[in-house]
């Protein structure tokens, strides 16, 4: 598989206006690579030079920062990204089943991966989405879906394929 | 239907949004298009979501709950005259004195949560009508001095709710004689323990309150700027307190010269990134500043030399949101609820398997197992409790027969838990206690930030353990060793973090012991959690035939005939023990030992 079809056009002159908008000293790390982030889907190469090369912020600050936090991703992401909550509420309700019949669909098997070959859906896990009395919870592209059993995880990413002409190739669990 | 207008409450916090309301509104505009439409953050009745508060103008209401587009009908054609009441929907109502699930709230005690699901959040109107920008107004109008403040703050007793549990006015007492002319105040909302909501709530349900807290706090210490830290898995928490933030600059109570006097304050929203550890005050401090979320050696404490060196005091949004309520009922009312050494009240987010998950704000001194039965109503399968899991990864598991455990600072700490932020997992049979401890210090592994060498490598080796353990290949020395290695991680760490990581470890070994012991001695988990020790076989006896199982089944390992019980059989070869066959088997005909 490969993902450099993913890989994002930087828009130089989008970066520039990022740093002018927050700032260009070392406090502003956090949100200039957040501002790429939710630009890009990630942090692609290209954008974090531009940042070291037009700021205060070196380059192994800035790595540093984009490294350490959670939310930051150094991947290019699928064309869709489904978040699955691993929360305390949702572990012990079954989260684990969620990744599992998600990931059979998706036909990942190598752990490390974490996007479907076709670059359709990425699969994140997330601390915790604060919607504990709903759990088990996932998200997709923002859309939360409220206690869901392993099986009923796949049936909506099923459906929510169908509905953006989104190909899944995997086992197919009919109603 | 009569002509007076109808006024139908819609809850839309996150819970509400991600349980359906949006499309339930949708459906009720349709068939209510003369009514008026009123959007509140959560009530906290989570296990109640999608709600829905029809008024009918007359002064009949009627609260609905479990909303969802394919009962909503049934209360549509209630409201029309054209059904009866469904009363499996109806939470209160006016008419209905005998429909008592209202009692969820009524058995609470809402300080912190005053306004909660009671006013629109974006609506500064709305907070002003119920008493809100009271407080600071009383403070200035008053002249009410700084000190004043902290006496009436320290009259209360309220203690830090973001976990420690340290005297605000003893707190704030540090930074405002610390010298200096540039002080700052931070909002911590990086609520990071999985499995707490209540600072989420607040923020996007009555985001006024925390800012109005964050002026009492600001002008007590004498700041004059202020962050708000909010984790960036809050979208709309962090939308709210945004608007939160324009209309009060715009009404004047932020900016130069508040309400005419010399007090100037404003203050910046900062988005978390996703750091456990940035809840601890250094750790979020650094990251304000735009490094890594790494702890500081203390002292110098923040409150002398914090946020770019300058004195700083980092209060807790359930802190902040009972500071209007403590200055205008003043210290002596919120010291008159609680307990002698833990005052006032507490909000805890109640999840897990509870029949009544939300919200809940009770007086401290009240028992566990008020709240998990007489407000959560026991558990939500018919499994007896377990435990509850308190305080997150920092916190520890109190068992079932510990429940009469009294709600203040001082008690819970004694079992070895923590008050914590408020997270109460509720947990039955059917969890597993090593895989939970195992689930903390995944977590907290992952999170740990890696400047002390005890926590860093200490939390990978207590995983490791964990894992031997749950996969049945651990001795019983390695159990002895867990305990060990968890014992001197608790030592030999800097930050709140390091400190508190091992009590997941340390009470679950405290009270569940012989569940460690089946897992390494008799390579069995009682609770049928860990894949390594459990086998899922079907109990011919039970089964209906349906094929549902072998439809979910991720590796088709199931095989059958149909409506031919005794023919279904799963292949042990294939079988990954994922669960998902046992979760959808009605008759409950799979076993997983």
């Amino acid at each position: 598989m490969s993902t450099a079809s993913l890989e994002a056009v930087v828009d130089p002159g989008k970066v520039q206006g990022w740093i002018n908008a927050i700032g260009s000293d070392p406090s502003a790390a956090v949100p200039i690579l957040q501002a790429i982030q939710t630009e890009y889907g990630y942090l692609p190469r290209k954008a974090m030079n531009l940042v070291v090369e037009n700021t205060q912020i070196n380059a192994s600050q800035l790595y540093g920062v984009a490294t350490f936090y959670a939310q930051f991703r150094l991947k290019p992401i699928g064309r869709h990204l489904i978040r699955v909550c691993h929360g305390t509420a949702c572990h012990v309700q079954g989260a684990d089943r969620l990744n599992t019949s998600l990931r059979h669909a998706m036909e990942i098997e190598d752990p490390k991966q974490d996007t479907a070959s076709n670059g359709s859906y990425t699969l994140e896990n997330v601390a915790c989405i604060g919607c504990c009395s709903l759990a088990p919870v996932m998200v997709i592209d923002g859309q939360a879906y409220p206690s869901l059993k392993g099986a009923d995880a796949q049936r909506e990413l099923l459906k929510h394929a169908r509905e953006h002409n989104e190909i899944l190739a995997g086992h197919d669990a009919q109603e | 239907m009569s002509n007076a207008q109808w006024v139908i409450t819609v809850g839309e916090g996150t819970c509400g949004i991600a349980a359906g309301a949006p499309e339930v509104t949708e459906l009720l505009r349709k068939r209510f298009p003369e009514a008026e439409f009123k959007s509140v953050g959560c009530v906290g009745m989570c296990h109640r979501e999608v709600m829905v508060e029809i008024a009918d103008g007359e002064g009949k209401t009627y609260m609905w709950g479990n909303l969802n587009k394919k009962n909503l009908p049934k209360v549509i054609r209630f409201h029309r005259g054209e059904a009866a009441l469904p009363k499996e929907l109806l939470i209160r109502s006016s008419e209905h004195p005998e429909v008592e699930g209202g009692e969820y709230l009524t058995r609470q005690t809402r300080i912190a949560l005053r306004n909660v699901g009671q006013l629109n959040p974006t609506s500064m109107a709305q907070y002003k009508a119920r008493g809100g920008y009271a407080a600071i107004e009383k403070i200035i109008k008053n002249g009410m001095t700084p000190e004043d403040v902290i006496e009436e703050v320290k009259i209360s007793k309220i203690r830090g709710r973001g976990g420690a549990g340290f005297p605000t006015a003893t707190k704030w007492g540090f930074a405002r004689g610390a010298p200096g002319d540039l002080k700052y105040l931070v909002c911590n909302g990086d609520e990071g323990d999985p499995g707490a909501f209540m600072d989420r709530s607040l923020l996007e349900g009555d985001p006024h309150s925390v800012l109005e807290g964050m002026l009492v706090a600001a002008y007590a210490i004498g700041a004059s700027k202020g962050y708000a830290y909010i984790r960036a898995e809050y979208p709309l928490a962090l939308k709210y307190f945004g608007m939160a933030l324009e209309d009060a600059r715009q009404a004047g109570y932020l900016g130069h010269n508040i309400l005419g006097s010399h007090f100037d304050f404003d203050v910046k929203i900062k988005e978390g990134a996703g750091a456990f550890v940035c809840g601890e005050e250094t750790a979020l401090l650094a990251s304000i500043e735009g490094d890594r979320g790494m702890p500081r050696l203390r002292p110098p404490f923040p409150a002398i030399k914090g946020l770019f060196g300058k004195p700083t005091i980092i209060n807790n949004v359930e802190t902040l949101a009972n500071l209007p309520w403590i200055i205008n009922n003043g210290g002596a009312s919120y010291a008159a609820i609680g307990t002698e050494k833990s005052t006032g009240t507490k909000v805890f987010a109640l999840a897990g398997a509870i029949a009544r998950g939300g919200l809940v704000e009770v007086p401290m001194g009240v028992t566990i197992r008020h709240v998990l039965e007489k407000i959560g109503g026991g558990s939500a399968t018919k499994r007896p409790l377990k435990a509850v899991q308190m305080g997150g990864p920092s916190g520890g598991c109190i068992p079932e027969h510990m429940f009469d455990t009294l709600i203040e600072y001082e008690s819970i700490n004694a079992t070895g838990a923590i008050m914590g932020s408020g997270g109460m997992i509720v947990v039955d049979s059917k969890t597993c206690m090593v895989d939970l401890a195992k689930y903390f210090l995944q977590f907290t592994q992952n999170e740990s930030c890696g400047k002390c060498t005890f926590c860093r490598i200490g939390t990978l080796r207590m995983k490791e353990i964990l894992t031997r353990i749950c996969d049945g290949e651990a001795t019983l020395e390695e159990v002895d060793t867990l305990e060990e290695v968890a014992r001197t991680v608790r030592t030999a760490t800097l930050c709140g973090l390091g400190q508190t990581v091992a009590n997941p470890v340390l009470t679950t070994l405290k009270y569940f012991r012989h569940e460690y012991i089946a897992h390494v001695q008799e390579k069995r988990c009682p609770s049928g959690v860990c894949k390594a020790l459990i086998h899922h076989t079907i109990q011919n006896d039970k089964c209906s035939g349906c094929s549902i199982c072998q439809r979910y089944c991720p590796v088709k390992a199931i095989t059958g005939t149909v409506k031919q019980p005794d023919t279904w059989v799963i292949d042990q070869q294939v079988c990954i023990n994922c669960g998902m066959c046992a979760e959808v088997c009605n008759p409950d005909a799979i076993l997983a030992a």
